[in-house]
């Protein structure tokens, strides 16, 4: 019986590769959406993305990773003093400008001060050159895409070595660098926190973040609360942060609705499409589901039979969209693209599919049950 | 059922499968957190108080200074020279002290010459006194000349050993043994009595003195007397142990040791003062920075 309605699906390959494309095309339409949407979330927290550290301590008032209040600079051995952690580094990150040593107009920039010491929260990937050197004097370490924006748009291409100029101060260029895109495409310049003072525009206070390490034998978790409970200050793991700025964006920023409403459409039309061409299917199938119902096939096994033709139908046309989704994801520029495809995403798609593939086959089972088998000798 | 195995969209649709897995690993990989790219300072112990500290001469650095508003006209000494107390440092112009000197020297043979005039005569009312040639008014006269033309030798004598002293005070002398750390003046610079840099900085580096600044919200957890280890900035591999000196008793405005003007007062810091001798390996400068992590 089940063979039979294998045989009905595959026999008919146009039909069959519609169902399938239809399907595909709204697994497609929501694994896209949704992860676009988590995509444009992980933006929030860029920053952490790019400089790491298991905990970061800021102002109680900070509510996501964009927001750099300062603190003051004997706060970093206040942390250090906290029994449980193993080390804690200043950090500055702020905003600055970039400027040609033949002056011209400026680019805007992330400035990063790391601590001088231990250069905690450094880039991990450099293309060239090498992170220690940023002891020497006036040295700073670019991001390679801030290299091709001041080639672009000022049309020269600085290299390992060059010079530009920040607050009117110089600095050399040591190392470039690989790091992810920061929100609205801002570009990230790495210096020690000392000479960061000097590029910034001038602040009373200049010291944004402290970065801290929890000693052998802690968790991230467990030591962030016994400094944020000594300090006043509010210490959060990675992780937390992460959650914290992503949740904040999520109510704070336009941009979450805008690309939801996107995402729900494609949803609801995903659904939709899938669940018409299966709909559609059973309909033009009925003549032939009755000849087996005329045949004395009960209404339990022309149900099984529906089912299974629907769930074959799900399971190939999601397996389809998913695999097309994955090629167009490697295709796609590293790092430029904010789609993030967390497991969740083809898990929710999955049981979207499958759900609605059922609802239809039910609705196409209750069709059925109520056929009569003459239908095979009219018309 | 076999029917299945032979469709070739069901094996692209398991491709498909497989694909999305890897390409979720892919995305949502987290990097393992990497380690500082230096290894940062070990803590002594759990607990511990942190602090920034400044290396200074024990006994503190002491700025040399100036009596007078004068041209610098020689300076005898060099950075690195070890001095002892009351060795000349600085030569200051003394050419107009040295202008009177000489007229005040004129005065002074003046002076003699006038006594040895005075003397004679008196000496000679004294003797025709005694044969009762003059008259006793006359010798008394004498002797009074003779008084006050020997006051007035000591009264110009006076005058020049004054005008030698404030000569001397123009060579200016270390007040301690110590060493020079700095000197900023070359002969021929005009230097003023409490202008704000010091032409000479001198202190005593056979040990010298860290200040650490502790933030005042962890000052009740210091205990006098406790250890503590010193890194200087960028060496976060050589400990350097420190001896405590004193607590100071004065809450003082954070002295910023970055060097931005643009900072104002915000945090009080209680200064702690712990000391070290100057031979371990690497060596110490005077006015480098240092993390110190006191016991707690």
């Amino acid at each position: 019986m089940t063979d039979i309605g294998l045989r009905m699906l595959f026999g008919d390959r146009a039909k069959y590769a519609m169902l399938v494309s239809g399907v595909c095309f709204a697994t497609i339409l929501m694994t896209q959406g949704l992860a676009l949407f988590f995509g444009i979330l992980g933006f929030s927290y860029a920053t952490m993305t790019n400089i790491r550290a298991p905990i970061w301590v800021v102002d109680p008032l900070v509510q996501q990773a964009g927001d750099n209040q300062p603190l003051r600079d004997t706060d970093v051995n206040r942390v250090r003093s906290v029994e449980g952690v193993a080390w804690a580094a200043p950090l500055y990150v702020g905003n600055a400008q970039a400027r040609l040593l033949t002056g011209g107009a400026t680019q805007p920039l992330m400035l990063v001060g790391l601590d001088a010491d231990t250069l905690a929260g450094a880039p991990t990937k450099l293309v060239e050159g090498s992170i220690h050197d940023l002891r020497q004097p006036d040295s700073v370490v670019v991001d390679a895409r801030f290299l091709e924006m001041m080639g672009a748009l000022r049309g020269v291409q600085l290299k390992l070595g060059d010079a530009f100029e920040m607050n009117d101060r110089r600095a050399v260029i040591v190392g470039i660098a690989k790091v992810a895109q920061g929100m609205a495409g801002a570009t990230y310049v790495f210096t020690t926190w000392d000479r960061a003072r000097h590029y910034a525009p001038a602040q009373r206070r200049m010291l944004t973040h402290v970065l801290a390490s929890p000693a052998p034998g802690k968790t991230e978790a467990e030591v962030a609360q016994a400094i944020s409970r000594q300090t006043g200050l509010r210490a959060l793991t990675e992780a937390e942060f992460k959650r914290m700025s992503a949740r904040w964006m999520l109510f704070n920023s336009p941009i979450p609705y805008v690309v939801g409403l996107i995402v729900g459409i494609g949803f609801i039309i995903g659904l939709g499409v899938s669940g018409q061409t299966f709909y559609t299917f059973v309909l033009e199938n009925t003549r032939q589901l009755g000849a087996l119902k005329a045949m004395g096939a009960s209404n339990l096994k022309l149900a099984l039979m529906i089912m299974t033709q629907a769930g074959i139908v799900g399971v190939v046309g999601f397996g389809l969209g998913v695999g097309v989704m994955s090629g167009f994801f490697a295709m796609l520029p590293e790092g430029r693209a904010p789609l993030v495809l967390l497991w969740q995403i083809p898990v929710i798609v999955l049981i979207a599919i499958t759900l609605i593939c059922m609802g239809t086959a039910l609705l196409s089972v209750w069709r059925v049950t109520r056929i009569e088998p003459a239908i095979v000798f009219r018309a | 059922m076999l029917i299945l195995l032979r469709r070739f969209s069901l094996w692209a649709a398991l491709l498909g499968i497989v694909a999305v897995v890897l390409m979720v690993r892919q995305t949502t990989a987290i990097e393992p957190m990497p380690p500082p790219p230096s290894v940062p300072v070990q803590k002594p112990t759990a607990r511990v108080i942190a602090a920034a500290g400044l290396v200074e001469a024990l006994q503190d650095n002491t700025s040399i200074g100036v009596p007078v508003s004068a041209l610098v006209k020689r300076v005898l000494v060099n950075v690195w020279d070890k001095v002892e107390a009351g060795a000349p440092l600085l030569e200051l112009d003394d050419r107009d002290l040295q202008a009177q000197l000489t007229t005040q020297r004129a005065d002074l043979r003046v002076r003699e010459a006038e006594l040895t005039r005075a003397k004679r005569q008196h000496d000679l009312a004294q003797s025709l006194r005694a044969s009762r040639l003059v008259s006793q008014d006359e010798s008394d006269t004498q002797a009074d000349a003779f008084a006050v033309a020997q006051a007035r030798v000591d009264s110009a004598r006076a005058t020049m050993a004054q005008t030698e002293a404030l000569v001397e005070r123009l060579t200016v002398r270390a007040p301690i043994d110590g060493t020079v750390l700095q000197v900023s003046t070359r002969a021929g610079e005009y230097l003023m009595p409490g202008a704000s840099s010091a032409p000479i900085l001198l202190g005593a580096i056979e040990e010298v003195q860290v200040r650490a600044d502790v933030d005042e919200q962890l000052a009740p957890r210091v205990k006098p007397g406790s250890k503590a280890v010193g890194y200087l900035k960028g060496d976060t591999q050589n400990p350097i142990p420190l001896e405590f000196v004193r607590i100071e008793p004065y809450i003082t405005p954070k002295r910023n040791l970055t060097g931005s003007s643009a900072e104002r007062v915000d945090t009080r810091v209680l200064q702690v003062i712990y000391k070290f001798p100057m031979v371990p390996t690497p060596r110490v400068y005077v006015g480098q920075q240092m993390d110190l992590f006191m016991e707690e």
